[in-house]
């Protein structure tokens, strides 16, 4: 485990914020930027539903942990990438809320060096309880030593 | 829906090309609460010593999405992974391309390998997503 992260920190929540509920004109806006023609995302009524990446709107009222190694928190990083997984179709009117844990973090060396990858986990889940995305965000940071 | 049956290992999705315009990254911006200079003005940008406007990461993923579900149909998507290797800057074409690298026979799911490139062929965005076919 590199900068000496406590193991005991993975997987621990760390933050959990709701959000207002969901409007059907966000959906539509949101869906219209990224060129989607498909009725599903597009159109009012009772069967519109979230594009399936609408989820990355939705954060936490905190990036990191307090525990996560100062070398870490207050040092740039830069968006590496996400992983979704898709639940529950998001609807209007839903309330999300997000549940964020420190996922994994670990080290890679590659061409340019060696970099560190911190992992924040953000569950979702609507009013009901159903889990419309697990979203896991990627952050790396370049020449840190271990 | 797509059908299952009618997707082989291999096959590789019609690549998408069009003008990735600033207008459409400030549309998404907008629409997602992230309406920030970098991803909306050039001069804002190179103030934040970006080269000028970049295409948010996110943004990226949702055109990916939307190319994806165009292919397999509304509601298949799954699971869709990216790692971002470099800006994506308005103004200029851009191809999404996709390919098939797996078959699920029980979960009648498919992996598809998807990428966005510039016109010199760089992919700024790569990625694996799993849809779930008729």
């Amino acid at each position: 485990m590199p900068l000496a992260i406590d193991p005991a920190i993975l997987g621990q929540e760390f933050d959990r914020a709701a959000h207002e509920p969901v409007t059907a004109e966000e959906l539509i806006s949101f869906a219209s930027a990224l060129r989607e023609t498909q009725a599903r995302y597009l159109e009012p009524g009772p069967d519109l539903v979230a594009h399936p990446t609408y989820c990355v709107r939705f954060k936490g009222q905190k990036f990191f942990p307090d525990t996560l190694p100062e070398s870490l928190r207050f040092r740039m990083s830069f968006d590496a990438g996400k992983d979704i997984a898709l639940g529950t179709p998001i609807r209007p009117g839903d309330v999300i809320t997000v549940v964020s844990t420190l996922h994994e973090v670990y080290e890679k060396t590659g061409r340019t060096g060696s970099m560190v990858f911190v992992v924040v986990r953000f569950t979702m889940e609507n009013q009901r309880g159903e889990t419309v995305a697990v979203v896991d965000n990627r952050f790396m940071y370049k020449g840190l030593e271990a | 829906m797509r059908p299952f049956d009618e997707v082989l290992e291999g096959d590789e999705l019609e690549p998408a090309a069009f003008l990735h315009a600033k207008e459409q990254v400030r549309s998404y911006a907008r629409a997602s609460g992230i309406y920030f200079p970098r991803f909306t003005d050039d001069e804002g940008a190179r103030r934040e010593g970006l080269p000028g406007m970049i295409t948010p990461g996110n943004m990226s993923m949702g055109l990916i999405a939307t190319y994806l579900e165009r292919w397999s149909g509304a509601g298949t998507l799954r699971r869709l992974g990216t790692t971002f290797r470099g800006l994506l800057l308005p103004d200029r074409t851009v191809r999404i391309c996709g390919v098939v690298t797996q078959r699920d026979e029980a979960a009648r799911t498919v992996e598809v390998d998807v990428w966005i490139e510039n016109d010199d062929g760089e992919r700024s965005v790569i990625g694996t997503a799993t849809l779930e076919l008729g």
